[in-house]
């Protein structure tokens, strides 16, 4: 079993949560037990890697509601949504709010396990997604204003000749500040460094046509 | 007399009656008819000897003529089909028992004519006017009976019956004053003939197997203070003439004692007692009627039995019909109670229904616990990390889980059954707590918060538990229902004592209240304003608690939302 994550399982029935944890621990997950959001949140630490199990009818805030709630905030994991009694609209709800699974009570091991499996996968790759942009994000924040405008052109695929004219200067100049920017920003190719843009949220300057 | 009954009852087997079925052809007569045609011959046969012992010698007509009256009796039991075979079977009787008495041919086969017409037109008016079978239990039965069985058909055989005797020369007597004589004498052998035979035919010794011993030590104690005022009446040399008035009044507590106590059937039996004991009395010169004339002295002890008879009868009857109207009243009433019983556990299923939902998720709790332990403990059997303090840790968890499962069970299986209605001394605030486990599910699921403000010192309260929970998740789910509409969800659930000694508990919720056009419908069946609901939740609630002793009622609160009250009477102890 993929280890590293942990699995929160929220669940206001104490019976339950300790069974879903024990049989979490039993395949091999490290797994801590809730029995409220509120109880959850105090002392959570989003940064560490993992999935909840949530279930729906809670008797303080309904569990839709908290996952929106967490997402909101920025602190969202991979959910999935465990219940007692599941009607087909909550199940509908909760998969368009982005569950990984809408798993109804009483649920065999397969089920919750595999579904625990592919939240962990989730979550790993939105962490490494994150992990990349920031990365990308701490090496635009090196760039210089100058470096910064040049590559706003670089990525629209201006040529040195027309970026110049855009920014009133000379090609050659142009031509530094790019083997900067690739040295900086530690793209090997165009197109990586197109790419590294894209995902650190960099708009393309319009191209503006060539100075007469 | 028993010779005479020897030779009587051949006659119908060997006599004119078999040559006469043998001509006609009618062998499909089925055997009990036979056997009615040869009681009949027996019967009349037999109320003739009685009559001519009841004759006033030298006079022609007997003061109790029976054999007409034991006719009609038997017309009247039985299908018009087989009327003629009984006439047919009277003939003998009547021949046998006529000519013994010296009769000339002519006027007894007269007097058979003027005999079978009263017994027919008794019959056929009876039958046309009367749909079941007379048996003397209403005042209409009694009322057809007296004017067409009673009088009408006395009446007009008599006329034939005079008639006949002064043709043929019998008497010397004019034809009025036999038409008088005859009359009161076949009334009164109507009287007491047909109400008695037909009482008893129908079910009388059936109800004597079927009695009591105390209702036949009641029986036995009338029948000989019967005896005993009777013979001390009737049956006595009268030394003091001015003692009769009086005298004649003693059977009358008896009889009505058999009338209310014993019905038409006790009292056709105790007229018939009475009226052959004044009448063997009178024909031995004894009793009250002893001053006059034989003549006089029969017409007024007629007249006496008669007036005596029918407003006995007519009572008799009107106490029967109230006593089984009575019966059938409380019987109507046992019906809506059973209906009333059927249709408060109809909507407890139906409430149970509403709640299936929350109830499967009280299930599902536990399974899912039992589940997943179970397979938790196979992995650690299966990757060998056997601890056995782990295993026995979620053994034990199993356990716990599946009693908890058989709670949930056992308490929709309370609410499920259909039982009578079973009330005991119970506390209210526990009532309160049970129901609230039940709605629990549904309250989750809603999204609803309860508060509680349950008042420690309440008088315990007199109630059927499930029919008392059933009014409270009832006020439950309405107040969960109303409350999901406006969005404010909370409920809350109060008891408290009332100054009156009893307990209250008011349901509260913060939704939208009721509307004022809907407040004075609420209460009633089929009433609702949800899409799907019955509309009997409030109203079998209400009769609940009215069976209760209690009052349901419902109010708008000061803010938002609405409140359901229920009142019950308290029962002295303070439960802590």
């Amino acid at each position: 079993m993929t280890a590293g994550g942990t699995v929160f399982v929220i669940d206001d029935d104490a019976g339950v949560r300790k069974a879903l944890s024990r049989l979490l621990r039993a395949s091999g997950w490290e797994a801590r037990a809730f029995a409220s959001p509120q109880e959850f949140l105090a002392g959570h630490d989003p940064s560490e890697p993992g999935c909840l199990v949530l279930d729906v009818a809670l008797p303080q805030q309904n569990g839709l509601d908290f996952e929106r709630e967490l997402a909101a905030s920025g602190a969202g994991r991979p959910v999935v949504f465990i219940t007692g009694q599941g009607d087909v609209p909550t199940s509908v709800k909760a998969m368009k709010a982005g569950a990984v699974d809408f798993l109804t009570k009483p649920f065999g091991e397969s089920e919750l396990l595999a579904a625990v499996q592919i939240a962990m996968e989730k979550d790993g790759a939105a962490r490494e997604a994150r992990a990349e942009r920031r990365k990308i994000g701490d090496r635009i924040a090196k760039l210089t204003l100058r470096e910064r405008q040049v590559l706003e052109h670089v990525v629209a695929g201006q040529l040195n000749k027309h970026i110049a004219a855009s920014l009133g200067t000379v090609e050659k100049t142009v031509k530094v500040h790019r083997g900067r920017i690739m040295r900086k920003m530690g793209a090997t190719s165009l197109v990586e460094l197109v790419r590294m843009a894209d995902l650190a949220g960099i708009r393309p300057s319009p191209a503006q046509p060539p100075a007469p | 007399m028993s010779q005479t009954t020897r030779t009587g009852s051949p006659a119908v087997l060997s006599g004119p009656g078999s040559r006469l079925l043998a001509l006609t052809g009618l062998a499909g007569v089925r055997p009990e008819t036979w056997r009615q045609a040869l009681l009949v011959a027996a019967a009349y046969y037999l109320g003739a000897k009685i009559g001519f012992a009841f004759t006033f010698q030298p006079h022609p007509i007997s003061t109790l003529w029976l054999p007409n009256a034991l006719l009609l009796a038997a017309l009247l039991l039985t299908p018009v089909s087989s009327w003629w075979l009984l006439l047919a079977a009277a003939l003998p009787a009547h021949l046998a028992a006529e000519l013994q008495s010296g009769v000339p041919l002519a006027m007894v086969l007269g007097w058979f004519a003027s005999n079978s017409t009263e017994a027919l037109i008794g019959a056929v008016c009876i039958r046309r006017l009367c749909a079941a079978p007379l048996r003397f239990d209403s005042f209409r039965d009694v009322g057809v009976f007296l004017v067409f069985g009673a009088f009408l058909a006395p009446l007009l055989s008599s006329f034939l019956d005079a008639a006949l005797v002064t043709v043929i020369g019998w008497g010397r007597e004019p034809y009025w004053h036999l038409v008088r004589v005859r009359l009161f004498s076949n009334i009164l052998a109507a009287l007491i003939v047909v109400p008695f035979v037909l009482t008893w035919v129908a079910d009388g010794f059936a109800a004597l197997r079927g009695a009591s011993p105390r209702r036949a030590a009641e029986a036995a104690a009338l029948v000989a203070g019967l005896l005993v005022v009777g013979f001390a009446t009737f049956d006595r040399h009268q030394a003091v003439s001015g003692a009769i008035p009086a005298l004649l009044y003693t059977p009358l507590p008896l009889l009505l004692w058999a009338t209310v106590r014993f019905g038409p059937r006790g009292t056709g039996a105790t007229i018939l007692l009475l009226v052959l004991l004044a009448i063997w009395g009178a024909t031995h010169g004894e009793g009250p009627f002893v001053t006059s004339s034989p003549e006089e002295n029969a017409r007024s002890i007629q007249l006496f039995l008669i007036a005596m008879s029918v407003p006995v009868l007519l009572l008799a009857a009107t106490l029967e019909q109230r006593r089984k109207d009575m019966i059938a009243q409380r019987q109507a009433e046992l019906e809506a109670k059973e209906h009333r019983q059927q249709l408060t556990h109809l909507t407890r299923v139906a409430l149970l229904g509403q709640l299936s939902g929350a109830l499967a998720h009280e299930l599902n709790q536990p399974l899912t616990a039992i589940l997943s332990n179970a397979q938790a403990a196979l992995h650690f059997l299966a990757a060998d990390r056997i601890d056995p303090a782990e295993l026995r840790e979620i053994l034990d968890d199993i356990v716990a889980e599946d009693q908890r499962a058989g709670e949930v069970i056992h308490r929709l299986r309370a609410l499920f059954k259909r039982g009578e209605t079973e009330l005991r001394l119970l506390q209210v605030n526990e009532l309160v707590l049970e129901s609230l486990d039940l709605a629990h599910g549904d309250l989750v699921t809603r999204n609803v918060a309860v508060a509680t403000d349950l008042s420690p010192h309440l008088p315990l309260v007199r109630c059927d538990r499930v029919q008392m929970q059933q009014v409270l998740l009832n006020l439950l789910v309405n107040a969960c229902e109303a409350v999901s509409a406006a969005g404010a969800r909370h409920v809350t659930i109060a008891t408290r004592a009332t100054d009156d000694g009893g307990v209250q508990v008011s349901v509260t919720d913060r939704g939208l209240g009721i509307a004022p056009e809907r407040q004075p419908r609420l209460f009633e069946p089929f009433f609702t304003t949800k899409p799907q609901g019955l509309g009997l939740g409030l109203s079998i609630s209400r009769s609940i608690v009215t069976a209760h002793g209690g009052r349901l009622w419902g109010t708008n609160n000061a803010g938002p939302g609405a409140t359901f009250h229920i009142a019950l009477p308290g029962h002295g102890e303070t439960s802590a």
